[in-house]
């Protein structure tokens, strides 16, 4: 219950912007305990994940 | 820049022929990945040539990386000149400058619900790297890149093929990181769902 209200301490829209986000920074200490809460409770979300890093092997393939 | 450390090098251990032969069958590869980038078909052309000339006579490839991973190096230094020089001229300025339209996040929101939440939530891409052993696939890649606006494009291709470090991407566009993190944002959701429409919609009804 409590893990589940934690998990939507961010929204999907937030989540979004963390999991590209990434990709190009580091995340503070508070945006990646936000993120993984999130990503622990919400499936769509985790599924965006794997196919963003998807996106960044294919590209990296695309390129060799 | 450690493609000309060692002249000749190449020219020493392969017969030129079959070099340049080699060289030739990366053409259209390096020509894609140039017009991404530029948005200037003749520029396109000049840079690749001018890859392929320095890959032809300078050259330290070594064959501890491929042959296409060695000249995208090239490439890039070429094409980070040809947008240094294409910056300098003031006419054609806006066709780089007008990154600002490319800057607005919150476009996206189309993809969100008031409250956060997707509107529609990410399919299911069961096996999806199965995809990368077919060229169908980059072929569908190529359009979704293709759709993309120039700058954003640019920026994706610098980032994901070439794989610039995001300091150096700033730093050759004159643009601030968090404008870097939206253009690679809008970016990264275009392509997820132009793949999605046209390559994971179809195979997914497939199976």
């Amino acid at each position: 219950m409590i893990r589940k209200a934690l998990g939507h301490v961010i929204s999907c829209k937030d989540a979004a912007r963390l999991v590209s986000h990434r990709e190009d920074a580091a995340l503070s200490f508070w945006q990646r305990l936000t993120l993984r809460l999130h990503l622990s409770v919400c499936a769509a979300c985790t599924r965006f994940e794997r196919q963003l890093r998807f996106l960044r092997t294919a590209m990296r393939k695309y390129g060799e | 820049m450690d493609y000309d450390a060692e002249p000749f090098a190449t020219a020493r251990a392969m017969p030129a022929a079959d070099f340049s032969r080699d060289l030739d069958q990366h053409r259209g590869y390096l020509l894609r990945v140039a017009r991404l980038q530029l948005r200037d078909e003749a520029l396109a052309e000049d840079v690749v040539q001018e890859t392929l000339l320095a890959a032809l006579s300078g050259s330290g490839f070594s064959g501890k990386s491929s042959l296409r991973t060695w000249l995208t190096g090239i490439l890039k230094h070429k094409i980070v000149d040809a947008i240094r020089r294409k910056q300098r001229e003031p006419t054609v300025a806006s066709a780089f400058g007008d990154i600002d339209s490319e800057l607005d996040i919150e476009d996206f929101d189309g993809l969100f619900r008031e409250n956060g939440a997707w509107e529609t939530k990410p399919a299911d891409w069961g096996n999806p790297d199965a995809a990368l052993s077919r060229r169908q696939f980059f072929d569908v890649m190529d359009l979704c890149l293709e759709k993309l606006p120039a700058n954003t494009a640019r920026v994706f291709v610098m980032r994901e093929v070439m794989e610039l470090e995001t300091d150096e991407i700033c730093k050759e566009l004159t643009i601030t990181a968090n404008n870097l993190w939206v253009i690679l944002y809008r970016a990264r959701m275009s392509l997820r769902e132009c793949l999605e429409q046209n390559w994971f919609a179809d195979e997914g009804a497939a199976t």
